[in-house]
């Protein structure tokens, strides 16, 4: 719809006016401040190979201070949960606390409100039983596999996702497994059953608890997955992001998760691709402002950024790969002179500058001294134009280290309106670094408050109408590489002190435009105006 | 006796009828042409598939309790589906740097062997460079299998050491196993002296290697600079893949062959002349492929699919024949020594067959399809396959298949009819054939189906694999 483009090229241009730059052009790079020494943070994921994959961090508020608190898988180390200390706008400081969590073999963390009790539960993925584990308050949590009736099975588990369906008292959750743990001496070919953990039916009536997994069969070593709204059905679908190093015969998948019915692939008659990658991580934001999420998916060498081919309700699940054109195949060392592609994992889109336009991280390491790949890989920091095309920044935003990342998080820690960013790696101590831009934008915060059992509106739409333009993101549980985030979900505005804000909501429906403050907190209900929160 | 027994160079093993008859029952190599087997034959090939992973599992086994001897034919075959996974799982091996790989770990078996055979005869001074292996000692007591699996454990961490840390842990693994297996029951003196002898042969097979002008290979293949021409007709980037905007190993085509005196030895004519011009032959081959395209059947698409071979997600092109090779060995139950003959001169076939082929894709670096027919008839067109990053012509699908099946059909005659199971773990059916000849060329229409060679790429690639198999065909490994 040419009409529609022009509009939103227009509004690119008005926006670009107005955004936090550099003087001599391009995208405001921002300053990230190593505090991994002083910040109390001690974490290596640990472990030979079964945890070549893996190494998630999760980043949630476990305290109730409004302050996200990180969990860090261990691999063969314990998990650990370091509770977060800082004061808004300071040092990152963390310490580390006895919480419930300390299992080993834990590859992946993902946190969610499972019971709907307002406390954020977490699922930790393992080598073994996946284990979900309640939220007690205070950054305490106990084993809850027996009293949610979730079978943990026994598998390498690697991804993870989750949903409410319509209807459910419960959430629905997906689990990625990777390599059949039986199939050591010869693996390939043996990727073990992902299952879809569905809530419990009791007499025909949805019942608190997990009913037995539903295998997704085939299963093609995943590690990640999403549930998003790709298609803007208000039925979302799971994306899964597979490794081709192990599989045979498999592909990317799209599975259809409609309430009431087996999960069902989406088909090459429907309008799927078969894409085969090292497939390591998802993460999704409209980027180009259509409504549709586009998705970046990590693999080695050249990464894929997908948008779908004829964005409209009824869209067919045909995607192309715009990476190339937008800058982002991240697909070698930008800096240290290794010429050998590179190995990413994490990634997740966030404003890093507050200019209105999502940045994107990934994390890069090698799998474990893979000779083709680039041993010093340093992650990336991709800063979003006006224009939609991205330029490394990671180097200049002194962020490039090149310890051999996994998990990752961006996400204001210090409660500053700047996005902070952890790294876990493999073998070597996490990173964190502290935001310290000077010069970034306006920024809102918004969290979401949701009636049972949905308490945090997994699946909603934030939109944030800025002075020339609407900026979204969809509310999601799942994607990155083996962890996750769930609390403030945060927005860049560039110049707007004053944008407009709107949920829609889970259910479809559509709250009301409000104003609302920039650089502030805000926590939005079904009813009522947006309530401001201040640490 | 049978006419292809006549040949000289051939193993006295080849082919009597009584054991055709024997593997075709076990293997279902029948002479049909119905290129779909039928489900009770299908049967039995997943039974004899099955029964190699089985054994497999029993060595294990067998290792956790006390490994029992195992015998030279037995290491062969692992070692050959280890190296078919490591190529699958091993992002530098595209089709060529694979070939060289399969040919290396070939050779080395083979020397390692006709150095205590009196039988075989050494490559030595047949193949470029080679020089004789190391002696064994004079009257000393030698085991084959010992000698064998030393030599092929350090060839393969030569030759495919680029894996990553499942494949490396594969190759411990697979080399605590065997190595025991070799060993099991014989003394610790012949242990020790046929496994130097094993290694010594390796390390002169992987010095000899390392001047041949691919050993290294940086960045998967795809160098870093790159002046793409602008002359119309030209090569021009297909895909969307950074590291693909420069195409793959330019100059593999300059690497000493293993059989042919030269990568320029069975070079071909020009390939129809880029003409945009309507009537032209290059402009009627874009537009047959054009119309093809269209109107693809479900057979089509099928062999597209069977012979797509990607890299990374399939044993490769030559690990294909490869793999066709070692089914049909195992099949007929053959000796160590044919398996080692048909191995080498299938391996160094296949390698000489990418060095050939690249040479002269780069002296042509013609225009892929994709790039003409957007341009001339269809700017939106998509090939069913994903169109490889390196010039056109001629078909490195077809070259090779056309080295392999006159090494093939030169060992086991012509028509040798057999299935072909090599795929079956990613789902896709096994496939008959009458012939190794047939098989090849429905290896290089499959690149026509596939939308990613004008058909002159697949005839002069099939005549000049042809041409290049001859040399392998005529090296003589019998004493």
């Amino acid at each position: 719809m040419p009409s529609l483009v022009v509009r939103f090229a227009a509004c690119l241009i008005a926006a670009a006016a107005a955004a936090p730059a550099e003087a001599g052009g391009g995208p405001l790079v921002p300053r990230f401040v190593d505090e991994t020494e002083a910040s109390g943070i001690r974490s290596v994921y640990a472990g030979d190979w079964e945890y070549m994959v893996g190494g998630g961090v999760a980043a949630f508020d476990c305290s109730g201070d409004g302050f996200p608190d990180l969990v860090f898988a261990g691999g063969t180390a314990p998990a650990r949960l370091y509770r977060n200390g800082s004061e808004r706008g300071g040092p990152l400081r963390f310490q580390a606390v006895e919480s419930g969590v300390e299992l080993d073999r834990v590859t992946g963390v993902y946190p969610v409100d499972i019971d709907a009790d307002d406390i954020d539960d977490i699922v930790l993925l393992r080598i073994g039983e996946t284990v979900v584990m309640r939220g007690l308050g205070g950054c305490r949590f106990e084993r809850a596999n027996e009293a949610w009736t979730f079978e943990g099975g026994d598998a390498w588990t690697s991804a993870f996702s989750a949903t409410f369906e319509a209807g459910s008292a419960w959430p629905t959750l997906a689990i990625g497994t990777y390599i059949d743990l039986d199939k050591g001496a010869m693996p390939w070919g043996n990727c073990a059953e992902n299952r879809l953990h569905r809530p419990r039916v009791e007499g025909g009536r949805p019942a608190r608890g997990f009913g037995p997994p539903v295998p997704l069969a085939p299963s093609h070593c995943a590690l990640s997955m999403l549930f998003t709204d790709w298609n803007r059905s208000g039925i979302p679908s799971l994306r899964v992001s597979n490794d081709r190093e192990y599989y045979k015969g498999g592909q990317e998948q799209l599975w259809r998760v409609e309430p009431g019915k087996p999960p069902a692939l989406y088909t090459e008659a429907e309008g799927w691709k078969s894409l085969r990658i090292w497939g390591m991580g998802i993460a999704g934001a409209d980027l180009d402002g259509d409504g549709f999420p586009e998705y970046f998916l990590t693999s080695m060498a050249d990464n894929k950024l997908q948008t779908l081919a004829d964005p409209k309700p009824s869209a067919a699940p045909v995607y192309k790969d715009v990476a190339f054109a937008r800058g982002v195949t991240a697909h070698r060392p930008y800096v240290g002179g290794d010429i050998r592609p590179s190995t990413a994992w994490h990634a997740d889109f966030q404003d890093v500058n507050n200019d209105g336009f999502a940045d994107l991280f990934v994390a890069k390491g090698n799998v474990a001294e893979m000779p083709d790949f680039a041993a010093e890989d340093p992650n990336n920091l991709l800063l979003q134009a006006p224009d939609g095309t991205f330029v490394e920044a990671g180097d200049r935003a002194g962020v490039a280290s090149t310890r051999i990342g996994r998990g990752g998080a961006l996400v204001d820690l210090n409660l500053d309106g700047l996005v902070d960013l952890v790294v876990a790696n493999r073998w070597k101590d996490a990173e964190i670094w502290r935001n310290t831009t000077a010069g970034a934008g306006h920024w809102l915060q918004i969290r979401l408050a949701d009636d049972p059992p949905n308490r945090d509106a997994i699946g909603a739409w934030i939109e944030v109408r800025l002075a020339d333009r609407i900026i979204r993101r969809e509310v999601t549980i799942g994607g990155g590489h083996a962890g996750g985030q769930l609390g403030w979900w945060h927005f860049g505005l560039g110049a707007t002190a004053t944008p407009q804000v709107r949920v829609l909501w889970p259910d479809g429906r559509e709250g009301p435009w409000q104003a609302v403050a920039g650089d502030s907190f805000q926590v939005i209900g079904r009813d009522g105006p947006p309530r401001p929160w201040t640490p | 006796m049978d006419k292809k027994n006549d040949r000289p160079m051939l193993s006295p093993h080849a082919c009597a009828r009584s054991r055709r008859a024997r593997v075709s029952r076990i293997l279902a190599l029948r002479p049909s042409r119905t290129p779909w087997l039928p489900k009770a034959v299908r049967s039995a090939l997943l039974a004899a598939c099955l029964c190699l992973f089985a054994g497999w599992s029993a060595m294990g086994a067998a290792a956790a309790a006390g490994p029992s001897k195992e015998t030279p034919e037995a290491i062969l075959k692992t070692r050959y589906q280890l190296v078919l996974e490591l190529v699958r799982h091993t992002p530098t091996y595209s089709p060529p740097v694979a070939s060289r790989s399969f040919a290396y770990l070939a050779v080395t078996a083979f020397e390692a062997a006709a150095s205590g055979s009196p039988r075989l005869k050494s490559l030595a001074g047949q193949l470029n460079g080679l020089a004789p292996v190391p002696a064994r000692e004079p009257g000393a007591v030698y085991d084959e299998a010992v000698v064998l699996e030393a030599a092929l454990a350090d060839a393969t961490r030569s030759f495919f050491q680029n894996t990553g840390p499942t494949g490396q842990r594969a190759i411990t693994m697979i080399a605590r196993q065997l190595g025991a297996a070799a060993a099991a029951g014989v003394a610790d003196d012949v242990v020790a002296r046929s496994a130097a002898h094993g290694r010594a042969v390796a390390e002169h097979v992987r010095a000899w290697s390392l001047t041949d002008g691919g050993a290294v290979v940086e960045n998967m293949g795809f160098p870093l600079t790159y002046a793409v021409s602008r002359e119309p007709g030209r090569w021009v980037p297909t895909s969307l893949i950074r590291q693909q905007q420069a195409p793959l190993l330019p100059a593999w085509g300059a690497n000493r062959p293993f059989a042919m005196p030269t990568g320029a030895a069975c070079d071909l004519p020009p390939p129809p002349a880029y003409d945009e011009t309507p009537g032209s032959p290059f402009y009627e081959e874009a537009r047959e492929l054009h119309a093809a395209s269209a109107r693809l059947t479900a057979e089509e698409r099928a062999i597209a699919r069977f012979w797509a071979d990607d890299p990374m997600l399939s044993p490769t092109p030559p690990g294909h024949w490869i793999s066709i090779a070692v089914q049909i060995l195992e099949a007929e139950g053959a000796p160590l020594e044919r398996r080692l003959d048909v191995l080498a001169r299938l391996g160094v076939a296949l390698a000489d067959a990418f060095i050939g082929c690249w040479h002269t894709k780069y002296r042509y670096d013609t225009v892929r399809p994709v790039t003409v027919i957007r341009k001339l008839f269809d700017p939106a067109w998509e090939p069913i396959m994903a169109t490889p990053p390196f010039p056109e012509f001629p078909s490195g699908h077809s070259t090779q298949s056309g080295a392999a099946a006159a090494v093939l059909a030169a060992a086991f005659g012509d028509p040798y009819a057999f299935t072909d199971a090599t795929h079956e773990a990613d789902g896709l059916p096994a496939r008959s054939y009458p012939s190794f000849r047939a098989a090849a060329e429905e290896a290089g229409l499959s690149r026509f189906h596939g939308g990613i060679h004008f058909r002159s790429a697949v005839t002069e690639g099939l005549k000049q694999g042809a041409c290049i198999g001859a040399h392998a065909v005529r090296l003589s490994t019998w004493r």
